[in-house]
């Protein structure tokens, strides 16, 4: 008895029925020439606007990278800022989008006006101040009615000094006096909120000038005590009191 | 592919891939249909292959055989995982015979398509392996070659697959004998 073979029976069965089955009917014949063009055509395009992307993308990075590296050591640049012109806030440093400078400008309305003693900055308002900043707006306040007294913004390296010269500073300034002073004038007229562009947004260190209890620069956490260096650097136009009770015996603000 | 291609170049001036492709579409489509079984798939497969082509056609059309080339491509295109997992995304009905033997002489069209539904049951590989097999009348050795396996897995495809036709066409028998008496 011959061996069986699948193959050789239904063979030429499943051909007969492919074959039978092969037919084009319904199906479009024409074009395919042309569409297989057009989307070669679209694939290229579509490889040419990824590079052209990814090209981008690595310039914009390579740029933010060396805005990201600007030292915060005075520049020329710096300097000119610090002599008291406002700037705009697209310069960062530090990588911090220019977009959380603008949120800095001063409230009409701020916690400083009620209350201005080292332990009223709110809880995780203050700035610690190893946190790497990208501009500043200094806020000046009176404590009474008449609110936002003037205001001032300062680019990331200005910020960066500010920042630098504060936190070299002892708790307290020993050549401060000490007053004795009626309860009314117990509080400052004014004060100034330092408002910080940061990555995890607007920090504050709060300037106390006046009254008669406490004088120096708060954060929250820490107190750090008034010197002329930083005021130097923010107290300028509008943002520049006419005098403090703690300022007049600095000699250099 | 690309060594296969590179083998198989030998044509010095190459084809115009218009009048290349007005000449080759019915059996690139008729071998897509058989291969997918499904028109849309069909034109789908043959399209993306032709988009491969016309990409390269410098390379394509000094090929030896550019048309078993560009079936190859429709092969690699059906058998793909992406086009495999798309094809989830669109239910088709359960395979049924299409057609019953009767005795009036119309038997051989009713097992004719008792194969043809019986191919859209197979899995994509063996199914591919059959047509290629069968259709195609390639060697098992270059249907594995096209299928990325081994020979002998090529040869399993396309045996099981005939194991399966085969016992389906004797149920059938079967159930037709039992009818008629």
């Amino acid at each position: 008895m011959p061996e069986h073979d699948p193959e050789r029976e239904l063979g030429p069965k499943i051909t007969s029925a492919l074959q039978g089955h092969a037919d084009t009917q319904g199906m479009q014949a024409t074009d395919l020439a042309r569409e297989a063009r057009r989307r070669v055509h679209r694939r290229r395009q579509g490889m040419s606007v990824a590079a052209a992307a990814v090209l981008v993308a690595a310039a914009v990075g390579g740029v933010w990278s060396v805005m990201g590296n600007d030292s915060p050591v005075a520049t020329s640049h710096s300097d000119s800022a610090g002599e008291g012109k406002a700037v705009a806030p697209e310069r960062t440093s530090q990588g911090i989008q220019p977009n959380a400078a603008e949120n800095t400008a001063c409230p009409a309305q701020h916690p400083i006006q009620q209350v201005a003693g080292p332990s009223d900055v709110p809880t995780g308002t203050g700035l610690d101040l190893n946190t790497p900043v990208a501009g500043l707006t200094a806020c000046r306040y009176s404590t009474g009615q008449s609110g936002l007294l003037g205001q001032m913004q300062f680019d990331g390296a200005v910020a960066q000094q500010v920042v630098d010269a504060i936190k070299v500073l002892p708790e307290r300034n020993p050549e401060l006096p000490v007053f004795k002073c009626a309860p009314q004038v117990t509080k400052p007229s004014e004060a100034i909120a330092l408002r910080f562009a940061t990555a995890s947004g607007v920090k504050e260190i709060w300037v106390v000038y006046d009254g008669c209890t406490d004088a120096g620069f708060f954060t929250g956490t820490h107190t750090y005590g008034l010197f002329s260096a930083p005021l130097k650097l923010f107290m300028k136009d509008s943002v520049r009191p006419s005098g403090g009770t703690y300022l007049s015996a600095l000699k250099d603000w | 592919m690309e060594a296969v291609l590179a083998a198989a170049e030998v044509r010095t001036e190459p084809l115009d891939f218009e009048a290349w492709v007005t000449e080759k579409a019915d059996a690139l489509l008729r071998f897509a249909y058989v291969l997918t079984g499904d028109a849309n798939l069909a034109e789908d497969a043959v399209q993306d292959a032709l988009t491969t082509a016309c990409a390269r056609w410098g390379r394509v059309s000094r090929a030896d055989d550019p048309e078993a080339y560009v079936k190859r491509m429709v092969v690699n295109a059906h058998i793909s995982w992406w086009r495999r997992f798309r094809r989830r995304e669109a239910p088709v009905d359960d395979p049924v015979r299409t057609a019953r033997a009767v005795g009036d002489g119309t038997a051989a069209r009713a097992e004719s398509d008792a194969i043809w539904a019986l191919c859209a049951t197979l899995p994509d590989k063996q199914r591919a392996a059959v047509v290629l097999r069968f259709y195609e009348e390639l060697s098992y050795a270059e249907i594995a070659q096209l299928l990325h396996c081994a020979e002998a897995t090529a040869r399993s495809h396309v045996h099981r697959a005939l194991a399966a036709l085969k016992t389906t066409l004797s149920s059938e028998r079967g159930t037709e004998g039992a009818e008629n008496a």
